[in-house]
Order: structure tokens, then C-alpha cells, then sequence
């Protein structure tokens, strides 16, 4: 456990930062839902989503480039969040109409408002999707830091002004009989809430953040005797329910966030059977839904899906490794050492070379990496002098290798996922061993694992250092 | 003769500039049980707001004597059911009156909302979920809050409204033991004058907008 907290750990921002979203979330949202504002709590990280997308519209700037992306994502995210919320309450004052139908026609406005804006952004829609879709594992130390900030900027003022957040928001006149001003604490707690939602958006994606602020709180109200139990064992269900989804994603994986929404969503289910239960098998079958939610994460729980190995190298039958196909949405070029060589091919020069991308440096890496397991290989000039790109499917491959004279196993490569962060470097690469006289698939593999990165590295730095854990993960068994 | 707890001269208090209630010239008096009668929409509840400073006075002035400490006990279904508060609780909600952000709520607090409790009867379901307990039940511990606040003036709208009659008899003795054992003043709105009449010391009337000041029935 204490391993979490080691700087080495390759999961320790992911956790610690997922952690610190599902408790803000889940005590902030013991209020969302008793002030009856759950369907703020949709629209909200919507809004947020949508300030994201806009800010990297207006300026340009996409995944990977630095600390400032996520400043400004931030601000989108801030900006957006507390205007749509500003506008609500406005609303809500006015009360002319439904709360509801405002907070419905802000959900349908941000919802669009974020496809269009990722959609019309030149720099990869895929990279920025992740962005607002939340990937934890992005989080960098930096977003620990602001994290654990906002963590205290939210928790001092919750808990010094905590009785007078209750009195104004259970009974506001009679609050006011008693010298406190409603207004001032409705402010407080949006405050909190637009926070809480601006910040875990960007951290966690809409997603998490709607799925903590809810159904923690739910399952909380069906067991606590009180408000004060009801927000320790909100935050208690949050936290055994992000531990729990974070680790059976990672054993079966899975994306993080869905699971992790989704333990909790069990737990709440637990806890609304539970609350049909009276005095001490209540209280036991609340320990049950905690412990049930936290169980997930203990090892062996659920499996890692078995891997094939690769068939055993036959003598005489070399592997022809293929240029592998980019899915990333991304060119994912690699800049000459020498600018004046990449002038041609900026002015449009249809004759200039094409400068190498990661996944040509990729497949040359599986050709290494399968020579260290004894295959033979072969020559990549031959096979690059032959197909030049990337087959359609194992059948065209097949074709084009035969008239080429290659008799032996073809390694095909997709690359999904090709993300680097501060940290570490997310990738996803679908690998096939196709047999091309009889077009039988003799293996699959899969590199889906994270690779812990140094910072300030370059494309190809980062290849030679991930390139083998990248293989180690797609090529052997686990 | 005592100092009123609160004058109101010339008044007119309504909602978005526009007047309900005009005119209204009435004090306020310690230990006095007043209760304010109408039709639904003659403007009492509008009186009630504005005597509780929830409205600010359209005309005319309201002095409140400094200091002055009023209770507020409201009609019980504008509570919601779902917060998971105990009786006891609610009824804490008032001790924290003085109370400041930095402290802790500690025995002082616990200790005046048991006896308000105590005053109110309401001890025997002080445990109970406040959602779950009956209207009568309910009214008795809003009322133990607003004592708990330790006020000089309960001001209660429509405390009786929607309970049975026995129930009715039970709080409305318990209010007129609250103003003569305590001396509070306490002013009420309701419909039941009937009930209510015989044991309040004036009846306030309020109609299309005017207050008119009466004696007991």
C-alpha cells in the first residue's frame, strides 16, 4: 500500500490524484443531491468539458506540449463551469421556468458545443478527446500539486463553516432567523461544487466526476443515521470504489473511470438493498458494501486475460516484419536533427523524402526485439524496398508479400495509442502473425501496458527506451 | 408599562415593490400570545415575513428593540424529508444560534437543545428521524428549535394547520404555557380561531392588505 506513495511508482498520480476527484466529489455531492441539484451535477461537467474543448480551439494547443495545456485547460474549464452555474442560479432566481428545463438546454448546448470544438481543432482529435474524457494516468505532479491545493481550498471552508452549510441549506429562513445569511452559503457551497467540477473534470474526465458526486452520496443516504455519517461513508464508498474500479481496470483492462463509476454503482445498489435492513444489520451491511466496493482491489479478484505465446521460431522460415499502420489520427512524425531536411517536404515537395514516423521506428524495434527471441528476421531494407506501406488487411498482406518472395510469418502492427505525458507514455499496438500461403492468423498480441517515461525526452528517445517493454508486453507470455 | 420587543409604523411590505399588506401600525409586546387571523391571501403570512425582517418595509418603518431575539417556527412542510436528521438534530440547529464557526458544538449546545426538548414534550422521539414522525410530532420539534434559539418572540406560521384536534389542543396549551411560564411572546398565524381565541391575549386580522388591532375573544 505504502508503495503508492513512492514518486517511483508508476500508478502513484493516477491513484492519488483519482482519489483526491472521488473524495471531493463524493462529500461535495452529499449536498448536490440533498439540495436536489443532481442534474446540475450532468450538465456542470459538461459545460466543463466544453471550456476545455473551446481554450484548445482558440489557441491552438493540443495534448503534449507541456505544463501549459493543462493551465489553460484549466482555465477553460473554470471559466465555463462557473459562468453555465452563474447563469443557473440566475435562472433559478427568476424562476420563471423549471429549473430543469435550463439545466437541460445547458446540457444539450455543452454536449454539442464539445464534439464541434474537438472536431473543428486541427491537432488530433483523438490526444484532446482523451484530454476531456479524463485520462488519469496523465496526471502529472504538478496536477497533484494544484490537486491537493484545491483539495484544502475546498475542505477548510467546508468544514469551518460546515453547521452553517447545513442550517441555510435544510431551512434558509430559518437561518436567517438566526443571524446567518443564505445567500452568502449558497454561494460557498457553489463555489465548492463548480470547483470541485472544473477541477475534476480536467483530472478525471465528466464521467468520473458525475458518477462520484452522485452515486456515493446515494448509497450514503440509504445507510447514514446522520449527516455527518453520511459524508464519511460517501467519501469512505468513493474511495474503496475508485481503489477497487482502478485496479480491476487495470487487472482486466479496462478504461479506469467506467469501472470505477461502475464499483460504485454496485455499491449503491448494496447500500439501497441494505437500507431495507434495520438496526445492527444495517450497520453490518454497510461494513459489507464498503469492504464489497474495496474488495476489487484485492489481487486475483479478477484476472488479467490469458496471453498466447509466440509460436516457436522455425528454422529457414523467416518473419517479415511490415510497416504497421498508424490509427493514432496522429502523423506522429519524427523531426529531422537537421530542419533544412524537413524544408522540402513543408513546402509541399511531392519528391522529398518522407521523414520516418514512430510507428516505421516501431516495427523496426519488433524486428530487433524478435531476433532476441531467436526468429529469424527478414532484412527491414528488403521488406521496405517491397511494401512500402502499411497492408489494408492480413489478406492484401499476404498477396503483396508472396509476389514479393516472402515465404515465411508476417508480423503486422497497428498502433491505437500513442500518447506521451510527463510521466509515462500510453500506448495501445495490435500485433498479428500471419501465415501468408495459407492466410491463417498464427498469433495475436496486444501492447497495452503504460511505459514509465523520463520527462523531457525526445520521439525517438522515447521509443528506444519504451521499445522494450513494449515488446516484452505484447510478445510474452504473462 | 414594558418597552415593545418591536413597532411597526405605517408599514407596507410585499414582494417585487408591490404592497400586500399597507398600512400596518401594531407593537409588539413581551409575554403577550397574539394571533394573526384572515382569509388565505388576506396578506398575514406577508405581515409574519415582514414582522421576521424577511421582507424589508415597502413604506412606514419596523424598529426592533436592539438585540432583540426572535424565533421562527415555520409550517412544517417546507422542510425537506430527505436530509438524515434525528428530532434532536433539528432542534440543534437553534442551539448554534451563538455559536461561532470556530468552535465546536460541544455539551452547552447539546444540553439547551435537550431542554428545549424537554419544554416541547419531545423528548420521548428525540432519537426518531424527523421525516419520520407524525405532523404533531413534527411541529413540536420546530418549535423546541426555535426555543432552543433562546428567543424573547416565537413568531409561528400556521403551527396547527393539518393536525388532528387533539394535537391541535396540545401544542396551542403548550404555547400558552411557553408564554406565561417563560414569558415569551408569541405571535401566531392561523385559521382556527375557535381554538386559538380563548387563550390569546389579542387577535390581529389582517384583510385585503389592512391590519386591524383586536382584543381576546
Amino acid at each position: 500500500m505504502s508503495e503508492i506513495f513512492s514518486p517511483d511508482f508508476l500508478f502513484r498520480n493516477a491513484i492519488l490524484g483519482g482519489l483526491g476527484v472521488a473524495l471531493l466529489c463524493s462529500v461535495v455531492g452529499v449536498y448536490l443531491v440533498l439540495r436536489r441539484l443532481v442534474l446540475i451535477g450532468v450538465a456542470l461537467p459538461q459545460a466543463s468539458a466544453a471550456g476545455v474543448a473551446a481554450v484548445f480551439l482558440a489557441t491552438g494547443h493540443g495534448q503534449g506540449e507541456g505544463h501549459g495545456t493543462h493551465g489553460l485547460a484549466l482555465l477553460g474549464s473554470l471559466l465555463t463551469t462557473f459562468a453555465a452555474l452563474a447563469g443557473l442560479v440566475a435562472a433559478q432566481r427568476r424562476a420563471r421556468a423549471p429549473a430543469e428545463w435550463g439545466i437541460g438546454a445547458l446540457f444539450a448546448i455543452a454536449s454539442a458545443a464539445t464534439i464541434l470544438f474537438i472536431a473543428l481543432n486541427p491537432k488530433g482529435d483523438i490526444e484532446m478527446s482523451g484530454l476531456l474524457r479524463g485520462e488519469l494516468l496523465a496526471i502529472t505532479p504538478s496536477d497533484l500539486h494544484v490537486l491537493g491545493a484545491a483539495l484544502l481550498a475546498a475542505g477548510i471552508p467546508f468544514f469551518l463553516f460546515r453547521r452553517d452549510l447545513l442550517l441555510c441549506s435544510f431551512d434558509p429562513e430559518f437561518a436567517r432567523t438566526i443571524d446567518r445569511n443564505p445567500v452568502r452559503y449558497d454561494a460557498l457551497l457553489y463555489a465548492l461544487i463548480g470547483g470541485s467540477i472544473a477541477l475534476g473534470v480536467m483530472e478525471a474526465g465528466p464521467l468520473v466526476v458525475f458518477g462520484f458526486l452522485v452515486l456515493p452520496a446515494l448509497a450514503a443516504l440509504h445507510l447514514a443515521g446522520g449527516l455527518g455519517a453520511a459524508f464519511a461513508i460517501s467519501a469512505a464508498i468513493a474511495a474503496s470504489s475508485f481503489l477497487g474500479g482502478f485496479a480491476l481496470a487495470y487487472r482486466a483492462d479496462l478504461p479506469a473511470g467506467p469501472v470505477c463509476v461502475g464499483v460504485a454503482a454496485v455499491a449503491w445498489l448494496a447500500a439501497a438493498l441494505a437500507a431495507r435492513l434495520r438496526g445492527r444489520r444495517r450497520a453490518l451491511a454497510t461494513l459489507l458494501v464498503l469492504g464489497a466496493a474495496g474488495a476489487a482491489s484485492l489481487p486475483g479478484c479478477a484476472t488479467r486475460g490469458g496471453r498466447a505465446e509466440l509460436p516457436a521460431p522455425e528454422p529457414g522460415r523467416a518473419i517479415a516484419v511490415l510497416p504497421f499502420d498508424n490509427q493514432t489520427g496522429d502523423p506522429l512524425r519524427i523531426p529531422s536533427d537537421l530542419f533544412w531536411k524537413d524544408v522540402p517536404r513543408a513546402l509541399g515537395d511531392p519528391f522529398a523524402p518522407p521523414s520516418p514516423t514512430v510507428p516505421d521506428l516501431l516495427a523496426q524495434r519488433a524486428g530487433i526485439e524478435l531476433a532476441r527471441r531467436g526468429f529469424e528476421i527478414v532484412p527491414p531494407d528488403r521488406v521496405r524496398s517491397a511494401i512500402s506501406h502499411a497492408p489494408a488487411d492480413p489478406a492484401t498482406a499476404a498477396r503483396l508479400a508472396l509476389q514479393a518472395g516472402f515465404g515465411g510469418p508476417l508480423l503486422l502492427g497497428t498502433l491505437r495509442r500513442f500518447t506521451v505525458t510527463d510521466t509515462v507514455l500510453l500506448v495501445r499496438l495490435e500485433l498479428s502473425l500471419v501465415d501468408p500461403k495459407t492466410r491463417q492468423v498464427l498469433w495475436t498480441g496486444e501492447a497495452r501496458q503504460p511505459v514509465p517515461i523520463p520527462a523531457a525526452q525526445t520521439l525517438p528517445e522515447i521509443v528506444l527506451d519504451a521499445g522494450g517493454p513494449i515488446f516484452a508486453d505484447a510478445f510474452d507470455k504473462h | 408599562m414594558d418597552q415593545p420587543l418591536l413597532r411597526v409604523e405605517g408599514a407596507a411590505f410585499g414582494y417585487a415593490g408591490r404592497p400586500v399588506v399597507q398600512g400596518a401600525s401594531l407593537e409588539v409586546r413581551p409575554r403577550e400570545f397574539a394571533i394573526l387571523v384572515g382569509s388565505n391571501g388576506s396578506g398575514k403570512t406577508t405581515l409574519l415575513r415582514g414582522l421576521l425582517g424577511f421582507l424589508p418595509p415597502l413604506a412606514g418603518r419596523v424598529e426592533r428593540r436592539p438585540g432583540l431575539r426572535i424565533g421562527y417556527v415555520p409550517q412544517r412542510e417546507t422542510l425537506d424529508p430527505l436530509y438524515p436528521l434525528s428530532a434532536a438534530d433539528v432542534v440543534l440547529l437553534g442551539a448554534w444560534r451563538d455559536l461561532p464557526f470556530w468552535r465546536f458544538s460541544g455539551a452547552r449546545e447539546r444540553t439547551r437543545a435537550r431542554e428545549a426538548l424537554d419544554a416541547c414534550r419531545a423528548s420521548g422521539f428525540a432519537r426518531q428521524r424527523y421525516a419520520e414522525l407524525s405532523g404533531g410530532q413534527r411541529q413540536r420539534v420546530l418549535l423546541a428549535r426555535a426555543l432552543a434559539t433562546q428567543p424573547e418572540l416565537l413568531l409561528l406560521d400556521e403551527p396547527t394547520a393539518g393536525v388532528d384536534a387533539e394535537t391541535e389542543r396540545g401544542l396551542l396549551d403548550l404555547l400558552h404555557d411557553l408564554c406565561h411560564e417563560r414569558g415569551l411572546a408569541i405571535w401566531m398565524v392561523t385559521h382556527h380561531v375557535q381554538a386559538v381565541g380563548t387563550r390569546s391575549d389579542r387577535i390581529v386580522s389582517v384583510s385585503h392588505g389592512r391590519v386591524h388591532l383586536g382584543r381576546a375573544a
